[in-house]
This record gives C-alpha cells, sequence and structure tokens, in this order.
C-alpha cells in the first residue's frame, strides 16, 4: 500500500517541475491543434452550419464530396494542373538559378537577393500588385508590354483558358528564388575534388553536370519538391485576392477555383461546416501521402 | 497558425558568401557570361513588377489609368498615403483619400500596422518561450513519456494547418474571441516546428554546462531562463525570422475570425481596400497600402539577415 502511495508522490516531486515546464506547449498543442484535428474529423461526418448541433450523417460529406459534386471535381482538377506545372516549372528554375549564381561575388549575391525579394515581401502586397499589372484597360503593365510587341489588350483575369497559366506565373514568380537559395546551399556541400576528379577522367562540363552534381543535389530535389509540392496544394491568397469575383471565390466559370479556396467558400460563405471539414480532410490525406513519400525518399537515400 | 513550414524550415542567407567557387563550370568567362544570360534577363522580370508599384505609389490619380502609362511619375505625390486637398462633401475626381484616410478608424491604416506589430510580436516572444521551455525538458529532463510526445508534435508537422480551420472558428466563437487580440495570438503559440528545431539544437549543447548549474543550486526555470535561453540564442534569432515573416503576412486566419475595422491586420486591411475600392483610380493608395505592409518584413529581413547563421544551415539535407 505504501510503495503504491509513494510511488507517484516521488515520481511528482521528480518530475513534477519538468511537466509544469511542458505544460504550456502541450496544452496549447492540444486545445488548438489536437482537439481540433478529432473535432474536425467528427464534423467531417455530419451536418453542422454552425448554430444547430452538428447532426451525425456518417459518410455523406464524403460521397457528395467524391461523387455528387462538381465543382469539387474541378477544384481538384485545377489543383493538380497548377502544383504539377509551379512546381516542375519553379523547380527547374530554382536549380538553374542556383548554378547560374552560386558565387560569392557581389553580383551573384545581388541577383540571389533580387530572385530572393518576393519571398519576404507581404503576399497580400504582391497579389494586389498583380491584380494590378494584369489590368483589363490598356494602361495595365502587361496590357502596355502588349502593345509593344504588336499585340491586343487582353482581359487577362476574366479569360478562363489564361487563369491557371496566370496563377503559376505568380507562384513560380514568388517561389523561384527560395528554391535558389536551397540548391545554392546543396551545390556548396559538393566537395571540388569531385569536380577535378571528374575532368582528370576527361568529363566535360555537362557531363560533370549529369555525373555529380545532379546526383549529389537529388536530397535537395526531393526537399525542394515535396516542400514545394505541400505549399502548392495550401494556394488561396492569389485565387483569393486575384481572381475572386463578387459572389464567385474561383473567378470566371470557377477557372481558378482550388482546394483551399472552396474550402474557405463552403465554410465561411455557406457556413457548410461539416462539408467544409470533410474538404479539409481530403486536403490532410493528400499531404500526409506527400509526407510520406518525402520520408521514405529520404530513408531510401539514405540507404544508398 | 501561420504558414508554418510543414518540414524543417530552412535558415538561408541569399546574400551570405558560399564556401567555395560555383559547381557548374564556366566561372567568369565569356561563356558563362553568355550561359547566364537568360537568368539576367529573368531578374529584370523579377524588377519589373517592384518597380511597378513604387512609381503607382508616387502617382497623381489622373495619370494612374493614361495610355501610354509614365514610367517615371511625372507629378509625383504623396497623396495616395493622405491626400490634403480631399473633401468628404466636394467630390473631386483629381483628388481621393490617401491609403490613412480610407478606413473610419482612429489612425486610419496606422491602426492595422499597430494591429499586426502587436500579434506579430507577441506570437513571437510567446511561442519561443513555451517551445523553449518544452525542448528543454524534452532533451535534458529524463521525464517518461518525452519521446512520445516528441514524436507526437514531429508528427503533427505533416498536418495542414487548415484542417484545424473549422473546430479552431469554432472554439474562438465559444470563448468569445472573435474579433479580439487573443483570437489572433493564442492558437498561434504552440508551434511544432519551432519545437523541432530547438529540440535539435539543444541536442548539440553539452548536457555538463546544466549539470554545473544544477550542482550550482539553481532552480530548473531559473537555469532554463539564466542558461538555456542564452544559449538558444542563434536558434531563437533564426526562428524569429520565420515567425516574425510568417505573422506579419497571415491572412486566412486573420480574415475568418476579425469583423470589425478596428481588428483587421495590414492583410485583411489590404483585401478590403481591393473589394471596396475597385477601379484604376484607387490603385494608388492600394499600392501605398502595399508597400506599408512589405517595407517592414523586407527591412526586418535584410536587418537580421546576419543572424541567419552564416551561409546556410540546412538541417532536412545533412542525411
Amino acid at each position: 500500500m505504501a510503495t503504491h502511495t509513494a510511488a507517484p508522490r516521488q515520481r511528482w516531486r521528480r518530475y513534477g517541475t519538468s511537466y509544469l515546464m511542458l505544460l504550456p506547449f502541450l496544452g496549447l498543442f492540444a486545445g488548438f491543434l489536437v482537439w481540433p484535428l478529432a473535432n474536425s474529423l467528427y464534423l467531417s461526418f455530419t451536418k453542422f452550419d454552425g448554430v444547430n448541433a452538428p447532426e451525425f450523417q456518417g459518410l455523406e460529406n464524403f460521397r457528395h464530396l467524391l461523387f455528387d459534386d462538381d465543382r469539387f471535381r474541378h477544384a481538384l482538377g485545377n489543383t493538380f494542373l497548377y502544383v504539377v506545372a509551379s512546381v516542375g516549372i519553379g523547380t527547374l528554375l530554382s536549380l538553374g538559378l542556383a548554378l547560374a549564381f552560386s558565387g560569392s561575388s557581389w553580383p551573384h549575391r545581388i541577383m540571389r537577393t533580387i530572385f530572393f525579394l518576393p519571398s519576404v515581401t507581404s503576399s497580400i502586397a504582391l497579389m494586389l500588385l498583380w491584380k494590378w499589372i494584369f489590368n483589363p484597360g490598356d494602361f495595365g503593365l502587361a496590357n502596355t508590354a502588349m502593345t509593344w510587341f504588336g499585340g491586343r489588350a487582353v482581359e487577362w483575369l476574366a479569360t478562363p483558358g489564361l487563369t491557371i497559366p496566370i496563377l503559376v506565373l505568380m507562384s513560380v514568380w514568388g517561389g523561384m528564388g527560395y528554391g535558389m537559395v536551397l540548391y545554392v546551399a546543396g551545390l556548396n556541400t559538393i566537395p571540388q575534388e569531385y569536380y577535378e576528379a571528374a575532368r582528370i577522367d576527361g568529363a566535360g562540363t555537362w557531363q560533370q553536370f549529369r555525373r555529380v552534381t545532379l546526383p549529389l543535389l537529388r536530397p535537395v530535389t526531393t526537399y525542394v519538391v515535396v516542400t514545394g509540392l505541400i505549399g502548392a496544394f495550401q494556394v488561396f491568397e492569389a485565387v483569393y485576392i486575384v481572381f475572386r469575383g463578387t459572389n464567385n471565390i474561383g473567378g470566371v466559370l470557377d477557372s481558378g477555383l482550388m482546394i483551399v479556396p472552396y474550402l474557405y467558400d463552403q465554410g465561411f460563405t455557406h457556413f457548410k461546416l461539416g462539408y467544409a471539414s470533410a474538404i479539409a480532410w481530403v486536403l490532410f490525406l493528400i499531404i500526409f501521402a506527400l509526407s510520406m513519400v518525402n520520408l521514405r525518399i529520404g530513408r531510401a537515400l539514405k540507404e544508398l | 497558425m501561420a504558414v508554418a513550414p510543414t518540414t524543417t524550415p530552412i535558415v538561408a542567407d541569399p546574400a551570405a558568401a558560399p564556401r567555395q567557387a560555383p559547381a557548374a563550370g564556366a566561372g567568369t568567362t565569356w561563356r558563362g557570361h553568355l550561359l547566364r544570360l537568360p537568368f539576367y534577363l529573368l531578374s529584370l522580370t523579377m524588377i519589373a513588377p517592384f518597380y511597378w508599384m513604387l512609381i503607382t505609389v508616387f502617382k497623381p490619380v489622373t495619370e494612374l489609368n493614361r495610355q501610354p502609362p509614365s514610367f517615371v511619375p511625372e507629378h509625383p505625390t504623396l497623396n495616395n498615403f493622405y491626400d490634403p486637398g480631399y473633401s468628404p462633401t466636394q467630390v473631386n475626381p483629381g483628388h481621393l483619400q490617401g491609403i490613412f484616410q480610407r478606413f473610419q478608424v482612429d489612425f486610419g491604416f496606422g491602426r492595422f500596422m499597430f494591429n499586426s506589430l502587436v500579434i506579430t510580436v507577441a506570437i513571437t516572444v510567446g511561442s519561443l518561450l513555451v517551445a523553449s521551455l518544452a525542448a528543454y525538458v524534452i532533451t535534458k529532463h529524463r521525464v517518461p513519456g518525452r519521446r512520445l510526445i516528441f514524436l507526437l508534435i514531429v508528427a503533427s508537422m505533416m498536418v495542414p494547418w487548415q484542417t484545424t480551420l473549422v473546430p479552431n472558428y469554432v472554439i474562438m466563437r465559444n470563448l468569445g474571441w472573435l474579433d479580439t487580440y487573443q483570437g489572433y495570438i493564442v492558437p498561434a503559440l504552440a508551434k511544432a516546428f519551432v519545437l523541432f528545431f530547438l529540440v535539435q539544437f539543444l541536442h548539440s549543447v553539452p548536457d555538463e554546462l546544466i549539470q554545473a548549474a544544477r550542482v550550482d543550486g539553481a532552480g530548473e526555470w531559473r537555469i532554463w531562463w539564466q542558461i538555456v535561453l542564452p544559449l538558444l540564442r542563434p536558434a531563437l534569432a533564426a526562428m524569429s525570422i520565420f515567425i516574425v515573416l510568417a505573422e506579419w503576412n497571415n491572412f486566412l486566419w486573420p480574415l475568418i475570425i476579425v469583423q470589425s475595422d478596428e481588428m483587421a491586420n495590414i492583410p485583411v486591411a489590404l483585401a478590403r481596400l481591393n473589394s471596396y475600392f475597385t477601379g484604376a483610380q484607387n490603385q494608388g493608395a492600394i499600392m501605398a497600402g502595399g508597400l506599408l505592409a512589405s517595407l517592414p518584413s523586407i527591412a526586418f529581413f535584410l536587418a537580421f539577415q546576419r543572424y541567419f547563421t552564416r551561409g546556410i544551415v540546412l538541417s532536412g539535407l545533412k542525411g
């Protein structure tokens, strides 16, 4: 009996302060992350308008989402197209920039700072700037540039076929400097001796790049691609600021509708909070799968 | 609550000098410059939008929708910030409200800058304090369950935070925290990526330092405050850059919890401006707001660039 009561007390005396010090983080973590996560899973099985109590309806939200909801299918298609294009182009340009400007001379440093600038600029300000640049009037910067090349003014933001390309352009423009910085870091971990050895074996510039640089940059590439994919799946501001119409979040004909904007639209414009939670869980599963791929690739690389 | 990096954040200084020469070969020969030419041209497309923003800010209303546009403001003006000629009773197409006159709140746009400042500072300081406490316990105390706790926190980095959006909104509403500072701040304090980074950093700090203090009779809270925090300084500085940039620019969460104009942060205020005032004649003031939003975060980054550690710390790449 005595040992039973003594053990916890002793344990408390020994670790009490430790648990107390963990408490602020763990309390906030549990209250605003773990519990909401579980709660959103529950809500995804309910009909919930935010006023009346949630009404359990099983898998109905997911069934509707995956089989009946054309807008969601459209949002998924747009998102995948956008993600693949922006990450693909962005990663290639990041690598190119890193190869071009990895030196320590001041022109290289200035170039790196210029390309990195959007990463530290207010993203809403940048989105408003793009909206102004793509102004449909002939005085907009994009349309002025069109006239220089003999073109005509274009309704950039009201042409459905241009929506995804413009979103990709904004994403690549804003993100390639970040990838470049990661690639520069990766390049600088490659020992110079490897290149010397390759040269002695008669390898030209291209062969050195193919046989030395690229393979050794593989962990960086994995990191840039996976974090890029995860970030791109969560795109919201570009759609909300640049393409949102008066009563439609996705722009003309939903041409810019994506997962998170649709989540916002269903949850906080139409107050279908249960349905929005189901969308949130689809997003969660996509990103979780990507993270797992990231872990697996990382582990596989370590075993090489 | 912000755009937390899903994996370990990378602390980077784009202007830092790398250890050695570029790997691509070519160097500074004419061939090297030729190969770089497309990228030099690409840098013009980086500068052009920023330049367009800058000149728009200083153009008078009548110059904003001129065709062809002027590429140097012909009549530079500060009216887009504050227009002394504007009068609410007399409509004059040449005079519109500047950004500081657009909102009917005390101090105009200054109010949003103040809100953003309060929120950013509170979240940065608060999240670093709670994470450093937890990181200290996890790395230097042998408490039962610490591995499980750490694993859980690391696993949470794979969760997109938007998944918690709806329940957190409901929590805020039930607590009466919509439209309040605590609604911005409290849910954003427990940042898994910060804890993860600090734990990794503390692993490299020898236990002897802490043992010595313990032998000298220092309590755990004092050890944390007087030994651990100073030791963590480079890591805290690096993390603060990420937190400050993310919180200063945070948008989706504020968009959901803010109702009044008074409680808007800069991004929400700019988004409202964007929907209240359409039309080219308003773009001068909107770009002025964008400039006011961007300058502090650019200045902050440039000022603390050196704290980004020399060169680049790439915790994700060593494996």
